[in-house]
């Protein structure tokens, strides 16, 4: 069977699978060749020499130990015929354990063929694998990309939407910031992380919004992380109503996050929010 | 068939030969002839038939009401209101007369006013009760003794005005329930025999004897007389005195197994049955056309069954024409007029509906207050309600409240109903059938009737429907489920086989792809789908089928699972042309195949070279 007959049906299957994201609002379009940012990270990594042949006849073989250390040397290569290699074997079919270092090497190249073929191992009934390729996915810009993974935050599997969330966060991709805070609010530790990551000061005060919406602890523990990060803000405002809206959230975790930040804040010079977080404290613990 | 024990009849006879005497219940008469049974016929006097009511005599119902007493309720159907209501502690049914209602209260038989409600005179029953009958001026009842060996069973006539005893007749054997017409009471003897007596006399004019069928009831309405078993009716005319069903006027009716329980009168010997009870909820209605010669045949070409909450109509061949479901309460008593079916439920509303169409003719309310209606006997032959027919949901609609409905005790009907549904065309249909899979409260069986019915109907008009069933995915953000998709894809699989537009297949493809590639879509759904892919065909579908084939062809979970790969090889040779074939050649013999899946592969391109 001829290599472009099987990557044209999986092709044909991306298209469909370019269908089903579509279902969600989010135009299709094929990734532009890397971009930017992926050529630079590729100019970072020095390329390896491979032996392209030998390791795509290997990746394609029957020793599954030899097929993932293949499917890894030929993601160190920046040639077009170890990239063509990956895909050809992703597009024939590769099993649970060679699946998944293949997945990881062709997105440390992006190119504009990719998407369609991790769309595929996206949905695959081996969780394992699907954390693969949306990890993969974190690496493509395109908004085909941005949809496959603002879909796995929807997965039945936790450790899915965990992979789902890190790859919009390694994006630094608000898509589906609503879908990621309604996990935060479920309490999953990877959405409740995301999303302080993500946050910028207009996510932040839309969280604040949310006191008495959300469950009390997880959104306690989100507004602390995000006051935690050394690059959420230079405005002592904007982490000010943080520390406002954290005061009037009744959980443990509150007082917690009040505290984690007092003692990661220098007192001088003195800011306002550190202040208030004393205040807060203190009114609290005093019961006054 | 029911024939009398032949031990139990010589039992019988021998009882009779010592009794002897001047009842008329006797031991020797002059069984099945014709011409004494023309003779007594001709001396009775029918109400006119049809359109009998007239002039003084209005269309009445009587309705018996639980309480503390309970109470009899008359509501007049000509006038559209009730005429009386009085505390009366009914323990049977009610008789109605020319100008006169009679039943048995407490232990008495009480006749009442039929227009006023009030007491004319009552009697205390003399033993234990069998039924009663009335006819225009005189009430019948039977009643039994124990004592001594063997049980006496007593037919007593009274004067309708008075109360006087005009003549009783005792029998040793069990009589029935009696009916009464124009100057003959019918009572039905040993379940064997019908004796025609003289209402005046109580001298027996004839005796009709069952040859090959018992006879365990007997009814009349105004255009005539009928006896009969649970298995059939007979008409009451010069040829029922051969007492063989194949010589005389005599119909059965075809039903489903699910109403086989229904019957067409009470049965005169169950005392449960001489008041009002469970049974008068599961009847057919029916009403033999009087003037037609040869086997009995049915008023408008068939039949309805009262079945609790539901009335269901077919004809003369069994196939359902209509349904009626009633809302929220059942209907405890039903009859055939002649013009209309009529029902009352336990709240007291009165429904009306048509005999060939089920359509609503009329609805009413008795007005019974807080108590529950027992049970209803109607004066109404011919009545024909005013006004056109009521809008209602329809046969589909009732159907469909049918399967849906939550009791228990209906389960067998509700499969009834949806293999009803299956044949409709009704492009809703679908959408009523997939509803019901939605439920979770649908029970298991009736979920996977529902699923055979998808299937069976092929119903292109449905696809709509279908798709929007098999568009829910499962999302754990959204808290949604995909559910059913087996069914639906073996609905829509099944369609394949009709003339779909490359519209539709296409968007049924894609439909399918979507569960096809689902992470979490189970196993025997997979395979459902898998083959619905194969039956619709098309490239797309086949590129579906060979890309999922490639993806899982090296899994050891899901490529070494023996009906995935049966389906997905059968899809792929029905579908997917030389492409399929050569990529299944391909499959067999690259070595990273799981090994069941390449023999699969193997031994199908094997078998097509």
């Amino acid at each position: 069977m001829s290599k472009y007959v099987t990557r044209k049906v999986f092709a044909g299957s991306g298209v469909l699978a370019a269908v089903w994201a579509g279902a969600l609002g989010m135009a299709v379009a094929q990734p532009t060749a890397g971009g930017p940012k992926a050529a630079k990270a590729a100019k970072a990594a020095k390329p390896a020499k491979v032996d392209v042949v030998a390791a795509s006849a290997a990746l394609v073989g029957t020793d599954a130990k030899a097929a993932a250390q293949a499917a890894t040397d030929l993601g160190t290569s920046d040639t077009t015929a170890a990239h063509e290699a990956l895909l050809n074997g992703l597009a024939g079919g590769l099993a649970a354990g060679v699946a998944e270092p293949a997945l990881a090497a062709v997105a440390m190249h992006p190119g504009p063929a990719d998407v369609a073929t991790l769309a595929v191992y996206a949905g695959h009934r081996d969780a394992d694998i699907r954390i693969a390729a949306l990890t993969a996915l974190s690496a493509y810009p395109a908004p085909g990309a941005r949809a496959l993974l603002v879909a796995g935050l929807g997965d039945a599997v936790e450790p899915v939407r965990a992979a789902a969330i890190d790859a919009l966060v390694r994006a630094k991709s608000k898509a589906g910031i609503d879908r990621m805070i309604a996990l935060l609010g479920k309490n999953e530790d990877a959405a409740i992380a995301g999303v302080a990551a993500l946050a910028d000061v207009d996510l932040a005060r839309k969280l604040a919004d949310q006191i008495g919406k959300l469950a009390d602890a997880p959104l306690a523990v989100c507004l602390g992380k995000i006051l935690l990060r050394a690059d959420f803000t230079t405005s002592d405002d904007a982490r000010l109503q943080i520390v406002t809206a954290l005061g009037k959230i009744p959980a443990s975790e509150a007082l917690a996050a009040l505290g984690d930040y007092i003692e990661a804040t220098p007192p001088k010079p003195p800011r306002p929010s550190r202040k208030e977080a004393e205040a807060v404290l203190s009114a609290r613990m005093g019961g006054g | 068939m029911r024939r009398l024990a032949s031990t139990a009849v010589l039992a019988l006879v021998g009882t009779l030969a010592a009794c002897g005497g001047a009842s008329a219940f006797r031991l020797t008469s002059d069984d099945n002839n014709p011409e004494r049974l023309g003779e007594a016929l001709a001396q009775r006097q029918l109400g006119g038939g049809l359109g009998a009511i007239a002039g003084d005599h209005h269309a009445r119902v009587f309705a018996v009401v639980s309480g503390t007493p309970r109470k009899l309720v008359a509501y007049d159907l000509s006038q559209g209101s009730q005429a009386w209501t009085v505390d009366a502690d009914v323990q049977s049914r009610v008789v109605v007369g020319r100008d006169f209602v009679a039943a048995v209260e407490g232990s008495d038989l009480v006749v009442r006013s039929q227009l006023s409600g009030d007491v004319r005179w009552k009697a205390p029953l003399p033993d234990a009760f069998v039924g009663l009958s009335a006819d225009e001026d005189r009430v019948f009842v039977v009643t039994h003794t124990e004592g001594g060996a063997k049980a006496t069973y007593w037919l007593t006539a009274y004067g309708a005005g008075s109360g006087e005893t005009l003549w009783k007749a005792d029998a040793p054997g069990q009589l029935g329930a009696p009916a009464a017409q124009g100057g003959l009471v019918f009572s039905p003897f040993v379940k064997q025999w019908l004796s025609v007596l003289d209402a005046r006399t109580g001298a027996q004019l004839t005796r009709i004897r069952g040859i090959d069928e018992e006879i365990s009831f007997v009814r009349t309405t105004s255009d005539g007389t009928w006896f009969g078993s649970t298995d059939g009716a007979f008409r009451l005319d010069e040829r029922a005195a051969s007492g063989r069903r194949a010589d005389a006027t005599y119909g059965k009716v075809k039903l489903p197994p699910q109403l086989a329980k229904a019957t067409f009168a009470p049965d005169a010997y169950d005392p449960v049955q001489a008041g009002y009870s469970a049974s008068d909820r599961v009847r057919i209605l029916w009403r033999g056309d009087a003037r037609a010669e040869g086997p009995l045949t049915f008023v408008d070409g068939g039949v309805a069954v009262h079945y609790f909450r539901f009335v269901l109509g077919y004809d003369n061949a069994g196939t359902l024409r209509w349904a009626y479901s009633h809302p929220r309460v059942e209907l405890v008593a039903s009859e055939h007029l002649g013009t209309v079916l009529a029902a009352v439920s336990q709240t007291g509303e009165l429904v009306a509906l048509d005999p060939a169409t089920g359509g609503v003719r009329h609805q009413a309310a008795l007005d019974v207050g807080t108590g529950r209606v027992l049970g209803a006997t109607f004066d109404a032959d011919g009545w024909a309600p005013p006004g056109p027919t009521i809008e209602s949901g329809g046969t589909v609609a009732a159907l469909v409240s049918i399967a849906r409905d939550r009791d228990s005790r209906f389960d067998q009907i509700k499969e009834l109903a949806i293999a009803a549904l299956a044949k409709l065309p009704d492009a809703n249909v679908t959408a009523d059938l997939l509803a019901l899979l939605d439920d979770p409260r649908t029970p298991t069986k009736l979920k996977d009737l529902v699923g055979d019915v998808l299937v069976a109907r092929k119903d292109p008009a449905g696809l709509p429907a279908l798709l929007t069933g098999l568009a829910k995915r499962t999302d754990y953000v959204d808290g949604t489920q995909a559910s059913d998709v087996g069914v639906l894809a073996r609905a829509v699989g099944a369609l394949g086989e009709t003339n779909l537009d490359a519209g539709a297949r296409s968007t049924a493809v894609g439909a399918l792809a979507a569960h096809l590639r689902a992470p979490g879509t189970p196993l025997t759904d997979l395979v459902d789908v898998i083959a619905a892919l194969g039956a619709l065909g098309g490239h797309d579908a086949a590129d579906a089928l060979r890309a999922h084939l490639m993806l899982y062809r090296v899994d050891a979970d899901l490529g070494a699972t023996p009906e995935w790969g049966a389906a997905l090889v059968a899809a792929l040779l029905r579908c997917a042309g030389p492409e399929g074939r050569e990529t299944l050649r391909y499959v067999s013999v690259e070595p990273r195949t799981t090994p069941s899946l390449a023999a699969l592969a193997a031994a199908a391109v094997k078998s097509r070279n």
